[in-house]
C-alpha cells in the first residue's frame, strides 16, 4: 500500500478502464444510431449525426420490456427478502452458538451452492409442472432458494462471525435471553452484512437464467435476461434494440455498484480471505 | 469443553459446571432450531432434486409421451385415456362391419371380439371394475378425473394381454385402410387406445451406458475442458497481473473498483447478447478488429468457425470474470503485511525472488478458493454459450450443460438427460473434491 503510483501507472489503469469498458461504450453508442448505421459502412463510426431514441421508444412499444422488468423485480426482491430472512437465523446460529454438526452444515451449505443448476432442473421443472406453478412468480422463487439461500447463509456467517463476542456475553450476564440478545445486540450491529448480503443475493437472483428459461416460458412472466436474450425480429437479430435493452438494464447496475462497490466488494472477498 | 469431559470429584465447582452444560443445552437445541428451516429448505429444494435426477434418469421419461411421461415402475391402465377410445372404437368397428364385405367384415369382426375379449379380462378385477364403472360414469357426465382414479396397477398378464389386443388391432386396422369407410376415425382411435396401456419404464443404467459410448457427450465433455481449463487459467495469470499492479494507493481507487465489477454485474445473458454483437460477421467491431490484425481471415470466421466461436465464448468469458477474480486476488494480497518485502528488500531479494518467496505462498489459499469457485461456474457454464453460440456451430462449443438442456427441453427426453445432468454433477464432485484436499479444512473453520 505505501507503493507510489507513478505517471505511468495512471496510463495503464485508463487503459485498462477503457478496454474492460469498451463493450458498454459501443453498445451505448450503437443503441443511439439509426437501425440503417447499424449496418454496413457506417456500422464501424462510434458517433452518428443522427442521433435518435427511436431503439429505445421500440423496446418499449414493441416488446413487454416493462413487463420483464417489472417480473424481474418482484421475483428477485421476494425471493432477496425470504432468502436472506431465513439465512439469517441459521448463519446466527452457525457463527455465535455451540453446537455439534456446525461444520458439517457449513460444508453442506457450501457444497450445496456449488451444485451445478442443470443437476436440479428435471425434477424441479417436472414438480412445478405438476403444480401447475410453471408460469409464475412462485414458480421461480422456489427454485431460486437453491443458490440463494446457501449464498445468504455462507455470506452471513462470516459477518456475524465479526461481530465481538463480549458484547453477547454481556448481554446474557445482564440476564438476555439468547433470541433477545439476536434482535436487541447483534442485529443492530449486523444490518452492514445483511445489507451487502441483500445486495448480492438480489444481484444473483436478478441475473439468473437457466431456470428463468425453461420455467417462466410465458412472455407474461419472463424476466430480464431471458427477455432480452429471446429478442427476435422478423428477419434478423434487432440490434438497434437489443444495444438499447442492454443499456436499459447495465445503466441501473452501473448506479448500484457505483453506490455500493464497498460493500459488494466486501461481500465478494469476505467468504474467500482469511484475514 | 465437552460436556462429558467434565470432572466429576470436583464438587466445587460442580454447580457452576452443571449451569454451564444447561446453558450448552439450551444453545444446542436453539442452534438446531434456527437451523432448521434453512436445512429443511435445502433438503427439499436442492438435496432431493439430484437424487431425483438419478433416479429419473433409470427410466425411459419421455414429456412428449403420454405413456411414459412419468418414471413408472409396475404396470398400469389409464382407464380415462381407455374409456375414451375404447367405447368409441368398439362402436365405429361395429358401422365398419355394417358395411364392410367378404373377408374384410370377418377381419374387421375378428378385431372387435379380441379388443371385448381383453376388455372383458379388465373388468373381471372386481376392484379394476368398480373404478372402471366410475370414470366412465364420470366421463358420460363430462366431471374432471383425477390422476390417482385415472391410473390404475394391473396385472402384468392381463397387462401384457391388453397390450398385444391394442398394437395388434392398431396394425389390423391400419392394413385394411382402403376397404373401409372412416378409415381417419378408426386407425386414430386404435392408436390412441395404445396410450392406456402403461408398461414400466425402469431401464436401469443404459441412458448412463448409452452417454458413455456416445461420441457427442464426450466432445461435450471435452468442449466444456477446453473452455474451463483455458478460460480459467487466462482469468486466473490476468487478474493476478491487475491485482499485483493495482495493489497500491493511486487516486480513483473507487473508480476502478466500480468499473470492475459493472462486467460481473451485468447479467450474463445480457453480456452474452452485447458480445454476440461486438463478435457479428456483418458489424461486429470486435470481430472487425481481431480480422484486422490477422487472428481470423475473416470477419465472419469469428462466429461460423468452431475455433473462432470457442475463442470468441472464451474471450467474453474472461472479460466478465477476469475482473472478479482480480478483485478476490487483490483483497488476498492485502492481507499481505508490507514488513515482509521491507525485508527481503533489505536483505537483497529481487522483485521476482520476493513474489515467488512471499507473495506466492501466502497468497496460496486465496488462490485456490477462487480457482475453485471459478473451476466449478466455468464447468457448469449455461448462458453465456447458449445465448452466444447455442452451441454451434456444428457443437463445436456445445458444453455438457447445453447438451443436457438440449436434449431435456428440446427433444423431451427427460431420462437421458437426467443422466446427462447426474454426470455434470459427478464432474463437479470430482473437480471439488481435488480442490478441498489441497485447501484442506481450513475454508471452514472460523479463523
Amino acid at each position: 500500500m505505501n507503493k507510489k503510483a507513478g505517471p505511468m501507472f495512471y496510463v495503464f489503469l485508463i487503459v485498462f478502464v477503457f478496454l474492460v469498458m469498451f463493450p458498454f461504450l459501443w453498445v451505448l453508442a450503437s443503441s443511439v444510431k439509426p437501425v440503417a448505421e447499424l449496418f454496413g459502412d457506417r456500422a464501424f463510426i462510434p458517433f452518428t449525426n443522427n442521433m435518435t431514441g427511436e431503439n429505445y421508444e421500440s423496446v418499449f412499444v414493441n416488446y413487454p420490456f416493462l413487463k420483464y422488468l417489472w417480473n424481474s423485480l418482484v421475483v428477485s426482491t421476494i425471493t432477496t427478502v425470504y432468502a436472506v430472512l431465513v439465512a439469517s437465523f441459521a448463519a446466527y446460529a452457525i457463527a455465535r452458538l455451540n453446537f455439534k454438526g456446525k461444520t458439517v452444515i457449513l460444508g453442506l451449505v457450501l457444497s450445496v451452492s456449488m451444485f451445478p443448476q442443470i443437476a436440479t432442473i428435471s425434477p424441479i421443472y417436472i414438480v412445478l409442472k405438476n403444480l401447475g406453478l410453471t408460469n409464475s412468480y412462485l414458480g421461480l422463487i422456489i427454485p431460486y432458494t437453491t443458490f440463494t439461500l446457501p449464498l445468504s447463509i455462507w455470506l452471513l456467517v462470516t459477518f456475524f462471525r465479526k461481530i465481538p463476542f463480549d458484547l453477547e456475553e454481556a448481554a446474557k450476564m445482564d440476564g438476555a435471553s439468547p433470541m433477545q440478545t439476536y434482535w436487541r445486540v447483534i442485529l443492530p450491529l449486523a444490518i452492514p452484512g445483511i445489507f451487502t448480503t441483500a445486495i448480492l443475493v438480489f444481484i444473483s437472483a436478478w441475473n439468473e437464467f437457466l431456470f428463468a428459461l425453461t420455467i417462466n416460458t410465458d412472455d407474461e412472466f419472463k424476466t430480464v435476461p431471458v427477455g432480452i436474450a429471446m429478442f427476435e425480429g422478423q428477419f434478423t437479430i434487432p440490434w438497434g434494440e437489443v444495444t438499447a435493452a442492454t443499456v436499459i438494464v447495465t445503466v441501473p447496475l452501473v448506479i448500484m455498484v457505483l453506490l455500493f462497490q464497498r460493500r459488494i466488494v466486501s461481500g465478494l472477498t469476505s467468504g474467500a480471505v482469511k484475514e | 469443553m465437552k460436556p462429558n469431559l467434565m470432572p466429576n470429584n470436583q464438587k466445587q465447582i460442580a454447580p457452576k459446571m452443571k449451569q454451564q452444560a444447561k446453558k450448552k443445552r439450551s444453545d444446542r437445541s436453539l442452534g438446531y432450531m434456527l437451523i432448521a428451516p434453512s436445512m429443511i429448505l435445502i433438503l427439499i429444494i436442492a438435496i432431493w432434486p439430484v437424487f431425483q435426477s438419478f433416479y429419473y434418469s433409470m427410466f425411459d421419461l419421455r414429456l412428449n409421451n403420454p405413456s411414459k411421461s412419468e418414471a413408472y415402475v409396475s404396470y398400469k391402465v389409464n382407464l380415462q385415456t381407455y374409456l375414451d377410445n375404447y367405447p368409441f372404437l368398439i362402436s365405429s368397428l361395429e358401422d365398419e362391419v355394417d358395411q364392410a364385405t367378404g373377408k374384410t367384415k370377418s377381419e374387421l369382426e375378428a378385431i372387435k371380439t379380441n379388443l371385448e375379449k381383453v376388455d372383458a379380462e379388465l373388468k373381471s378385477d372386481k376392484e379394476l371394475r368398480s373404478k372402471y364403472d366410475e370414470v366412465d360414469e364420470k366421463l358420460t357426465v363430462m366431471e374432471p378425473i383425477s390422476e390417482e382414479l385415472a391410473v390404475s396397477d394391473l396385472d402384468k398378464e392381463v397387462a401384457l394381454d391388453l397390450e398385444k389386443a391394442v398394437i395388434n388391432s392398431s396394425e389390423r386396422i391400419r392394413e385394411l385402410k382402403s376397404e373401409l369407410k372412416n378409415p381417419e376415425d378408426v386407425i386414430g382411435l386404435s392408436s390412441s387406445l395404445k396410450d392406456s396401456v402403461i408398461t414400466p419404464n425402469f431401464i436401469g443404467l443404459k441412458h448412463y451406458k448409452e452417454n458413455l459410448t456416445d461420441s457427442r457427450m464426450w466432445k461435450a465433455i471435452q468442449n466444456t475442458t477446453v473452455f474451463t481449463v483455458i478460460s480459467v487459467f487466462a482469468e486466473l495469470v490476468i487478474g493476478l497481473a491487475i491485482a499485483l499492479l493495482i495493489n497500491k494507493a493511486f487516486f480513483g481507487r473507487g473508480l476502478v473498483r466500480a468499473t470492475i465489477l459493472i462486467p460481473w454485474a451485468i447479467p450474463t445473458a445480457v453480456s452474452a447478447f452485447m458480445w454476440k454483437y461486438l463478435y457479428d460477421g456483418q458489424n461486429g467491431i470486435v470481430a472487425k478488429a481481431f480480422a484486422e490484425i490477422g487472428l481470423f481471415d475473416q470477419m465472419t470466421d469469428m462466429l461460423t468457425t468452431s475455433t473462432g466461436a470457442m475463442f470468441a465464448v472464451i474471450f467474453a468469458d474472461v472479460w466478465k470474470t477476469t475482473p472478479y477474480m482480480a478483485l478476490l486476488l487483490l483483497a488476498g494480497l492485502q492481507t499481505i503485511p508490507s514488513s515482509l518485502y521491507e525485508a527481503a528488500a533489505i536483505d537483497g531479494a529481487s522483485k521476482w525472488k520476493q513474489f515467488l518467496k512471499i507473495t506466492l505462498p501466502l497468497l496460496k489459499s486465496s488462490i485456490l478458493v477462487a480457482l475453485l469457485f471459478r473451476t466449478l461456474d466455468a464447468f457448469r457454464v449455461f448462458d453465456l454459450i447458449y445465448v452466444l453460440t447455442g452451441g454451434g456451430p456444428a457443437n463445436s462449443t456445445e458444453t455438457i450443460s447445453i447438451l443436457a438442456y438440449k436434449v431435456m427441453f428440446a427433444q423431451t427426453n427427460f431420462g437421458e438427460g437426467s443422466a446427462l445432468s447426474v454426470i455434470v454433477f459427478i464432474c463437479v464432485a470430482i473437480i471439488s473434491m481435488i480442490y478441498i484436499k489441497f485447501l484442506g479444512r481450513d475454508l471452514l473453520n472460523d479463523r
